[in-house]
């Protein structure tokens, strides 16, 4: 599904993302990456949606060699993979429902077909009840589940998600915990970047970390080695 | 379908982008307001700067007088001569009877003049020939020209010599005022270009969030850029009708105020915006609605990399 050979990214003029990364991820597997700051987590993360181009080596997702994908392609893969950031936030000026229909609208998807998936991942992430509510009116875990109930309208096959709970308190974050779990069982792959110690205790899944850019451990029911 | 649905859906994003951020479009809007009017306050000034010069030039002529005894055969061949000259533009036969007549009309509330006159007898005045030339550039050929010995020996005068340098200053100021017209269009012209530019760029500036999780999302380039540029010719075409009122005011205020300053004669204003109206209105129409949608998708294009 996701294989990395032999990747390296070098942010000019000289700093090094990634060293020579090689991986594996299988369909339906839930992967946590750790790392320290600066070890090349996002970086990787930013790799596989076509954010970034590698310096070396080959990515292939689903059997299709992005290494030198063409720019018009990239809204096709983005199609394809789920995509939660931090900094990636909601419009304050929509309202839930309108926040989740526009990442169909401006894949010209039809009306019906909006009509169809939205109540739909909205119920999954749990929040039909709320979609006429503006973000402003919502959690920090609500609204984080509204990014994902975004992420979700393509029904993507894989889920990237890049530290979801960083702002989030110990309840909220095993919410968004859960509804990932929950997207994971419904047979998506799941790549869960984050600092929590606890989170990646408790899922008892694949544990990789990185150092430097390098891959310093594969888990394949790990625990968060890092010191904190 | 796809098309249908999402042609519309970009004509819907265009409009929600061009009246929900409105007051950063109406900054756009102002600022090429001001540039499209400064423009054509240029050349409305050099319309009417170039309409005065050519009054100007419009009241040089060469008079040539001749001795009262110049026998009419050499008046009528010399008038032929010179009408026959491609320089020439109009040609006017003052006979020495109309030159007196003339003179006793002028002078008729004068007795002591009339009455001096009327102890000669004979006319004193001789007839004269009036030449305006095509160009001021003309008339040093037609002075050369009326050497010709033909009938240069009954010439008593010219005129010309008095008004060469008047000639010659007039020349050089209607070059020079052109020039500097000219320079000053492509002038505010670029710096209008810069300007407008830059205020688009600041508009889709303060959309960056949005744009950047379209690009996100997964949002094809067309459903980015579109939009941007589809509300930018928005504010372009309201712009060019704000200005193309104001213009229109500014001509029907302005008009008749000039005519005055030009002894009631037509000060060019009007007639330049009339007879150049569909030229006028086709490049500046398509100048800025080009400006406005090379502006826009260069500035979203920014927001489409990587
Ligand atoms: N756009 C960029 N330009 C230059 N250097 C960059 C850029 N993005 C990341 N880097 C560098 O690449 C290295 C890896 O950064 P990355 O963001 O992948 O780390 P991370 O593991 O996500 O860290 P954190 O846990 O703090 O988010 C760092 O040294 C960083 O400074
Ligand atoms: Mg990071």
């Amino acid at each position: 599904m996701i294989v990395l050979k032999r990747v390296s990214k070098v942010y000019p003029p000289d700093v090094h993302g990634l060293r020579d990364l090689s991986l594996h991820i299988k369909p339906g597997e839930f992967v946590s990456i750790v790392g320290t700051s600066g070890a090349g987590k996002t970086t990787l993360a930013k790799l596989l949606i076509a954010e970034e181009r590698p310096t070396r080596g080959t990515i292939e997702i689903g059997g299709w060699d992005i290494t030198n994908i063409k720019q018009r392609e990239v809204p096709l893969l983005r199609r394809q993979i789920g995509v939660i950031f931090q900094d990636f936030k909601l419009l304050q000026k929509k309202t839930v429902w309108e926040n989740v229909a526009f990442a169909l609208e401006v894949a010209g998807e039809t009306r019906r077909r909006i009509y169809d998936v939205v109540p739909h991942v909205l119920k999954i992430v749990g929040l039909d009840q709320k979609a006429h509510r503006f973000p402003q009116q919502l959690s920090g875990g609500e609204q984080q589940r509204v990014v994902i109930a975004r992420s979700l309208v393509h029904r993507p096959k894989i889920l990237l998600a890049d530290e979801p709970t960083g702002n989030l308190d110990t309840m909220n974050t095993r919410e968004i915990i859960d509804v990932l779990k929950k997207i994971n069982s419904f047979g998506s792959t799941v790549v869960l970047v984050t600092h929590n110690r606890e989170v990646v205790n408790a899922l008892r899944q694949r544990v990789i970390t990185l150092a430097e850019g390098r891959v310093i451990s594969d888990q394949a029911e790990g625990k968060y080695l890092l010191p904190s | 379908m796809m098309i249908i649905t999402s042609t519309g859906r970009i004509i819907a994003f265009a409009w929600k982008n061009f009246t929900r951020n409105a007051w950063i479009g109406l900054a756009t809007i102002v600022v090429l307001v001001l540039s499209t009017l400064s423009v054509n306050i240029l050349l409305g000034v050099n319309a009417v700067s170039d309409s005065a010069l050519h009054r100007l030039e419009d009241k040089i002529d060469v008079s040539v007088y001749f001795l009262p005894e110049t026998p009419p055969v050499i008046l009528d061949s010399a008038r032929a001569y010179m009408a026959s000259l491609p320089q020439t533009k109009e040609i006017d036969l003052l006979s020495s009877d109309q030159a007196l007549n003339d003179f006793k009309e002028r002078h008729k509330n004068d007795p002591k003049i009339l009455t001096a006159l009327g102890e000669l007898d004979k006319n004193p005045l001789g007839a004269s020939i009036i030449i305006k030339a095509k160009t001021t550039a003309d008339y040093p050929f037609l002075v050369e020209a009326l050497q010709n010995p033909q009938f240069a020996n009954y010439v008593e005068s010219k005129t010309y010599d008095d008004n060469a340098a008047a000639i010659q200053r007039v020349q050089q100021i209607s070059q020079s005022a052109r020039y500097f017209g000219i320079m000053l269009i492509a002038i505010f012209t670029i710096f209008s270009i810069l300007i407008v530019y830059n205020s688009i760029r600041i508009a889709i500036y303060t959309q960056r969030e949005e744009l950047g999780i379209m690009r996100l999302v997964g949002a094809g380039t067309a459903f980015v850029r579109l939009p941007l540029i589809l509300s930018g010719v928005l504010q372009a075409i309201l712009a060019l009708l704000i200005t193309a009122l104001i213009v229109m005011t500014a001509i029907a205020f302005l008009d008749p105020k000039l005519r005055s300053l030009f002894d009631g004669g037509d000060s060019g204003l009007q007639g330049y915006f009339l007879i150049n109206a569909w030229p006028l209105i086709g490049i500046q129409s398509a100048a800025i609605i080009l400006l406005v949608a090379l502006s826009s998708w260069a500035a979203a294009g920014k927001y489409l990399k990587k």
